[in-house]
């Protein structure tokens, strides 16, 4: 637990650095381009800047890492995100997961898989072309599960008798559902070409949850852990692709007001 | 706008439910419950009674149920009280206590032993993460309780035992009644 923490800190520090690092690439390899010099010349240097509007595919990478070095999680997941307008992206991630939580007192798997839509808005104000995000956003999460109960201790508050050990057993309960609503804060940088690495926290608050029959849903696929309460945490670690589809033109606020 | 924005993120984030801790398991949540006895007068079956310097000891257990866990020496394992609970066991269907009157009094013919054995069946039913399961019992119902002095041809301290629930869900009630 504390070494995911850690985890989780020194990550947030290596982004920070670079998109620091991508701030200062960026400015080194800006380049007034033809199209913005000839807006220039014919406009009385009014500054036209053209932003990239395109579908970000990708994989997350602590998802899919986490499978090596952890025996009870098997999972990945493909986030997508598509930029509506200046600020605004759509965003969905798809993943599975199968994971194993040995408590102490219960052992239990959980397998299936989620989807979640919404919206990233951007708070970054990128300079000339730099395409990187510093979002918050909102999504809707919906999940379809089976639990498999693997083994389970008495409680006993008054062990005279002895504690016994953990009963093995293998309950299956299928058909489960939960649906969530997530807040997202997180950010992307621009590493190299359309290759953006970025990572995000999530901040989740059950909507339903379809439990079993004389069981709980201690672990929900893409919600993960649950706790007494509704509430919910994840994290992601991701490497997107951006995929350029069209350009829209943006007259810069600074040239405008001149 | 940016403003909007932050403003919705504060109120959903307002919606989150404060972390509750859930790893270790509260006191009071009901699990496996114990048998509540209940003392009362055989001259008097409405009025209950209390016994004197009783010790409750499983079968082949080395020490009794402690009652008075403040107490020192031999004193921990002794009750005056009109009422005690005692632990059934969640692996057996079975479970048998001595229940010695007047113990450790130093004139033997003062001091009567009974014992009581408790038949059941068992239930696990899941409470929680931090908890785990519980079992639950149910007497039989036959035979629920069978019911000898010991040695057997001495007479019973207990003259007379009632099965007030049979179903052993909580211990805030009795299931049995003990009149003597």
């Amino acid at each position: 637990m504390k070494m995911k923490h850690i985890l989780n800190y020194f990550s947030s520090f290596c982004f920070l650095l670079i998109l620091n690092w991508a701030q200062a690439q960026e400015k080194v390899v800006v380049k007034p381009n033809l199209e913005t010099v000839a807006q220039e010349q014919s406009k009385d240097s009014i500054l036209v800047k053209k932003d990239r509007y395109g579908l970000r595919v990708g994989v997350d990478l602590f998802k899919l890492s986490r499978g090596f070095y952890d025996k009870n999680y098997k999972g990945v997941e493909l986030t997508g995100d598509f930029r509506w307008n200046k600020k605004y992206y759509l965003a969905a991630e798809l993943g599975n997961e199968n994971k194993t939580t040995e408590d102490d007192r219960l052992t239990t798997n959980s397998k299936g898989s989620y989807l979640k839509v919404g919206f990233d808005y951007n708070l970054y104000e990128n300079w000339l072309d730099m395409e990187n995000v510093i979002s918050v956003g909102l999504r809707y999460g919906l999940s379809t599960f089976s639990q498999e109960l693997n083994s389970y201790k008495i409680y006993n508050a008054h062990p005279y008798w002895g504690e016994l050990p953990s009963i093995p057993t293998s309950e299956k309960y299928n058909g489960l559902s939960a649906s969530w609503l997530e807040v997202v804060t997180g950010m992307k940088a621009k590493m190299f070409n359309n290759v953006f690495m970025g990572f995000s926290i999530q901040l989740k608050t059950l909507i339903s949850n379809k439990k079993p029959e004389g069981f709980d849903n201690l672990y929900i696929p893409g919600f993960n852990r649950t706790y007494n309460g509704n509430f919910g945490i994840g994290f992601n670690y991701s490497v997107t692709y951006f995929i350029p589809l069209y350009k829209k033109k943006v007259v810069s606020k600074l040239s405008a007001t001149d | 706008m940016k403003k909007r924005i932050l403003l919705l993120v504060v109120f959903i984030s307002s919606l989150f439910s404060s972390c509750e801790k859930d790893d270790v398991c509260d006191a009071n949540t009901i699990t496996t419950p114990r048998l509540v006895l209940t003392f009362y007068d055989i001259n008097n079956p409405s009025v209950l009674k209390t016994v004197t310097q009783l010790k409750v000891i499983g079968e082949d257990m080395d020490k009794g149920i402690i009652f008075s866990p403040n107490a020192t020496g031999e004193a921990k394992y002794l009750t005056s009280g009109s009422t005690i609970s005692i632990p059934l066991k969640v692996d057996q269907d079975i479970t048998t206590y001595n229940l010695t009157f007047n113990s450790g009094n130093t004139n033997p013919a003062l001091v009567f032993s009974d014992k009581i054995q408790i038949n059941y069946s068992r239930t696990n039913m899941f409470v929680s993460r931090a908890c785990g399961y519980k079992t639950n019992f149910s007497l039989k119902p036959t035979n629920p309780i069978i019911h000898n002095a010991v040695p057997t041809n001495n007479r019973k301290w207990i003259q007379y035992i009632s099965v007030e629930k049979s179903n052993i869900e909580n211990e805030n009630e009795t299931h049995l009644k003990l009149f003597f």
